[in-house]
């Protein structure tokens, strides 16, 4: 997790409001590449939670675009992706082929944490008085998600025992 | 705020789904380039990116760049005839350590002296992935694999002493543990004018050794920065060098202040001059017929 | 006189050669044909040297057989040239007089020569220049006042030669020339050796292979060479290094001949024709690469100027023993183009075809050259290169950019290819098997399409117009095929077959692969015997043209390993025992 070239001090409404959305399109799109990943190395269950997460963070964007839209109008952006590093995104390292589905729910869980702890820790840079109650707002938000994931977590079956672990050797290309 | 890039870095993603094992650091890399190629700016049809082979050399063709998955070893020289060829091109140039420092380790020297103003970025992940796990020139002295089942009786290559010691201009490394950091070396790498080496240490998540993984980096890893290193110090980058294998040090170790010109400048500077004296093609064959 | 050859040996001091370039470069100013082969020993410097220059008022295909004037500065460099300066009985000796070698005991066992002189060179020279070191010039002054060569065009050569080490050294070297000049009027041969006038007394075009190779590749728009320094190919290397920039284009000596051919293949990527060029060995190496220019589909020239082999075998000495491996040395299934000269003159063209096959059918391509013809010096008349098509790689249209696939099925299986920088164009070559997009795939349809792509788009070339050289009556049913540098010979014996009335029929291949099945059958067709003539111990063109077509019997491999010259007596011989035989089976 970490940014590169944000000012905090001096964040607008409007840049907050897109950088918002870019932490949830950049969360949305690496789901749907991990997903990606586990489908093509045999790893349905997990897959399928994070296809799941792919819908709610596109959910979550949406929502905030339409703000944004609604509050700015069509002005340009002047924030880019290339500003945010894995805000809420679950990094590569989190996937595993075969992995289970509680392995994928903990990797949402700590993005989730993650996505808290970088407005937590914006929070007190900022000045503007609408971008801190927009990321208290956000940070808040993270909480409850991170509740709705334990539940699912609370609810997903328990990790198989490794011990019936037969699979086949990695191969070689 | 910096302005606003034209090309997000999704622009530089290609439709191909990678076939790394989820987790590879691999994934990372690509994703640094992209985010580098997206600061430089040049659109995707004006960057070419050579590899070799091994898992790492798959990297072109995730990128929407013109890309060139060679033979094993070869891609430096096969990068060098390309940049003359097109002198325009942004050329990048990836592999793995054993593309690089065992079976096309003889290329590296070369390319170096020559200095073409191209960037070579390793992944190096101490291991032989796609065959499986064999012993790869990195490998620490001791490991054990498939083909050192005893444990391997040869210390390994420094790739960042090796480039440095050939007179490389800019020689990096980092980790996708810190992945700002991976896309800013790339990003200053392609920026530097010559040949560029990034050696990053990207972890094998089904040979690699544990201490080799991305959590493992990021509690091991230190920047360059963070200890006060200049990169314009030569001899004090060498002395870090020295420490590969040991720690894991992420940044700049050399940025040649000075840089010379490169070869491919001083090709056209040679075109320029010579093309006056040029007698037209189709006339070529009067220089054998002497009265 | 109409033909003659010329042979000179000595120490490398002595520059024996270098009055064979004086001599051939006349010749050539004067309108004669003209060949000259050199030949050296294993020292870099300081060795024994000789040359044999044949000059000729008809135009030649080969170096010729035995020797009309031998000259020897001594008997024991001579006599280390054994196979490449015969003698024989029609032979004019002169040797150098200081020897003390008595005229009827000069060292050439069995063979009694026609006429036999020794003259006393060394103490010409000292005579005449002040230092022996000029005996070169008084060996041409010798030459020109037997032979009847133009006295002033041969001072102007050496005014020319030596011209930048000053006043002294060129009147010297004129002194000596006058002194054998003299020396020559005062000693007529008994032999007559004056050569007739030349047909056309035009200056012909005089090179090697080597340099003519390079030079067509700038003819053909060659912007890149990437190579590595090896005998007998470097020439073709040294001269881009010197021309190619001219046209905007670049050399690169590579670390290794590896890289020299991945430099080249690079190039071809990036949209410029590319070449290297090489020598068994390094054609060895450049094995893997050559693989993936073929799945990659891109063009490339490769030249392998074929030396004595396995291994380091005879770097000097022409073989045509590389076959084989220009054909089939590859993993997977390879189809790839392999032409080979037949002299300096087709080099050229040879050269500018392989340009234009390889960006026609996105292709490397492999010119076999020989040692022989890439470092033998001919004339041959100028080329009038208007008349030739230069050939440029199919590219994308606009609209082919607005969706693009590099590898695109296509009725003739030529898919337009693009090059970085193109905008639209970007896609990822690769050696790993591809879908038409490029993406890499493993499946064993996809493999299985995309090589009957690759094959399918060369079959056209098997009926190329330029595939072979037909001579001869051809209603014969006697054949004689040969290619490369004995292509010339075989071209030589139909010289003399015809003089004797012997009827033969004659094919010179220039494309050797894919063999163009139906020339060769239509070729054959009322044949009943003949030879395959080559220079190599297994006779591998023969071994192909049996794998790839059904040959009369009575056509067999006449072959032996390189640097033993096949001479067109030998196989004029061999011709009529077949012809007599297959007459004697018949009736």
């Amino acid at each position: 997790m970490a940014t590169q070239g944000i000012n905090f001090q001096n964040l607008s409404l409007k840049d907050a409001l897109d950088l918002a959305v870019l932490i949830e399109e950049e969360a949305r799109d690496r789901y749907l590449e991990l997903a990606e990943q586990l489908e093509t190395h045999h790893t349905p269950e997990a897959a399928v939670f994070f296809r799941k997460m792919v819908r709610v963070e596109e959910i979550h964007r949406s929502q905030l675009d339409k703000r944004r839209h609604e509050l700015f109008g069509d002005m340009p952006m002047t924030v880019t992706r290339a500003m945010i590093f894995d805000i809420e995104a679950p990094e590569y390292d989190e996937a595993r082929a075969d992995m289970s589905v509680q392995a994928a729910l903990q990797a949402s869980m700590r993005s989730e944490k993650k996505a808290h702890d970088f407005f937590a820790r914006a929070l007190p840079e900022v000045r503007d008085e609408a971008v801190k109650a927009l990321f208290s707002e956000l940070r808040d938000e993270e909480l409850e998600h991170q509740r709705w994931v334990q539940l699912e977590l609370d609810r997903a079956p328990g990790e198989p025992n490794p011990a019936f672990d037969d699979s086949d050797e990695p191969v070689a290309l | 705020m910096t302005a606003l890039a034209t090309l997000p870095p999704a622009q530089f993603k290609s439709e191909l789904k990678p076939i790394w094992c989820p987790g590879c650091g691999d994934y990372g890399v690509v994703q640094a380039i992209y985010r580098a190629l997206s600061a430089i700016g040049r659109p995707p049809h004006e960057i070419a990116f050579i590899s070799g082979i091994g898992c790492s050399s798959r990297i072109p063709g995730y990128t929407t760049a013109y890309g060139f998955n060679t033979v094993h070893g070869r891609a430096l020289p096969i990068a060098q005839g390309l940049k003359l060829a097109n002198p325009d091109l942004l050329v990048l140039v990836a592999g793995g350590d054993g593309d690089g420092f065992s079976i096309g380790g003889g290329h590296v020297p070369h390319a170096i002296r020559r200095n073409l103003d191209l960037t070579y970025i390793v992944m190096d992940n101490q291991v032989y992935g796609l065959t499986k796990g064999q012993l790869s020139p990195t490998s620490p002295k001791g490991l054990k694999t498939v083909t050192s089942a005893y444990g391997s009786l040869e210390s390994p290559i420094n790739p960042l002493l090796q480039v440095l010691s050939c007179g490389a201009g800019f020689v990096a490394q980092s980790t996708p543990a810190d992945m700002p950091g991976l896309a800013a070396v790339i990003e200053e790498a392609i920026r530097y004018p010559g040949f560029s080496f990034v050696n990053v240490q990207s972890p094998c998540v089904t040979f690699g050794e544990e201490d080799q993984q991305v959590k493992a980096h990021k509690g091991r890893m230190q920047s360059l920065a963070s200890k006060g290193h200049d990169p314009a110090d030569y001899l004090k980058a060498l002395e870090l060098a020295t420490h590969y294998g040991v720690e894991l040090y992420t940044g700049v170790f050399y940025r040649n202040p000075n840089p010379p010109a490169t070869y491919d400048a001083q090709v056209r500077e040679r075109q320029a001059e010579l093309q006056k004296t040029a007698v037209p093609r189709e006339r070529i064959l009067e220089m054998f017929q002497k009265g | 006189m109409r033909d003659i050859v010329i042979g000179m040996a000595g120490s490398g001091g002595d520059g024996i050669v270098s009055a064979g370039e004086s001599l051939i470069a006349a010749a050539a100013s004067l309108g004669f044909h003209a060949m000259m082969t050199k030949s050296f020993g294993p020292q870099i410097r300081g060795g024994e040297s000789s040359c044999r220059v044949r000059l000729s008022t008809r135009e030649l295909h080969s170096s010729g057989g035995a020797l009309g004037v031998a000259i020897a500065l001594n008997w024991e460099d001579f006599l280390k040239f054994g196979s490449e300066l015969r003698c024989d009985d029609a032979t004019v000796v002169i040797y150098e007089a200081k020897t003390g070698v008595l005229p009827e005991h000069i060292p050439l066992g069995n063979i009694k020569p026609r006429e036999i002189m020794a003259v006393p060179l060394a103490e010409l020279t000292k005579q005449s220049a002040g230092t022996e070191k000029a005996k070169n010039s008084l060996v041409l002054g010798l030459l020109s006042g037997w032979l009847g060569l133009s006295q002033d065009t041969l001072r102007k050569g050496i005014q020319r030669r030596y011209g930048k080490k000053g006043e002294e050294i060129v009147n010297g070297n004129l002194r000596a020339f006058e002194a054998g000049r003299q020396y020559a009027d005062a000693h007529p041969s008994q032999t007559p050796l004056r050569l007739d006038a030349p047909a056309a007394a035009t200056t012909k075009i005089l090179t090697d292979g080597n340099d003519i190779t390079a030079a067509a590749a700038i003819f053909a728009g060659c912007q890149f060479f990437g190579g590595y320094p090896i005998t007998p190919s470097s020439e073709v290397m040294q001269f881009l290094g010197k021309e190619i920039w001219k046209y905007g284009g670049a050399v690169l000596q590579a670390e290794d001949e590896i890289a020299g051919i991945g430099t080249a293949v690079g190039a071809s990527f990036g949209g410029k024709k590319a070449m290297t060029a090489t020598s068994g060995p390094g054609m060895s190496l450049k094995t893997e690469i050559l693989g993936l220019a073929t799945i990659a589909e891109l063009p490339l020239v490769v030249v392998n100027v074929q030396r004595g082999g396995p291994s380091t075998g005879l770097p000097t000495k022409p073989e045509q023993s590389d076959l084989y491996q220009a054909c089939f040395s590859a993993h997977g299934d390879v189809l790839r183009p392999v032409l080979a000269p037949t002299s300096v003159a087709d080099s050229f063209h040879c050269t500018v075809d392989a340009f234009n096959i390889a960006e026609r059918y996105q292709t490397p391509v492999i010119i076999l050259s020989d040692q022989e013809i890439a470092q033998r010096k001919e004339t041959c008349d100028p080329i009038d290169t208007s008349k030739l098509v230069v050939e440029d790689r199919k590219r994308p249209t606009p609209e082919q950019l607005e969706k693009y696939t590099r590898f695109a099925a296509s009725p003739d299986g030529i898919s337009p290819i693009s090059h970085p920088g193109m905008k639209g164009g970007a896609y990822l070559a690769a050696g790993i098997e591809h879908t038409e997009s490029g993406a890499p795939s493993a499946s064993g349809a996809v493999h299985a399409r995309m090589n009957d792509k690759r094959f399918n788009k060369l079959l056209p070339l098997e009926s190329w117009s330029g595939a072979v050289t037909v001579a001869g009556d051809a209603g014969a049913d006697l054949a004689l095929i040969a290619w490369g540098s004995i292509g010339g010979v075989a071209l030589e014996v139909l010289d003399l077959a015809q003089a004797e009335g012997l009827r033969l029929k004659v094919l010179v291949p220039r494309l050797l692969y894919p063999v163009p099945k139906e020339v060769y059958r239509s070729f054959l067709r009322n044949v009943n015997s003949g030879l395959v003539v080559e220079q190599s111990h297994q006779g591998q063109l023969y071994k192909i043209l049996r794998m790839e077509l059904d040959l009369p019997k009575g056509l067999v491999s006449y072959c032996r390993s390189g640097a033993n010259p096949i001479q067109p007596s030998e196989v004029l011989a061999k011709l009529k025992a077949l012809s007599a035989d297959a007459r004697r089976s018949l009736s």
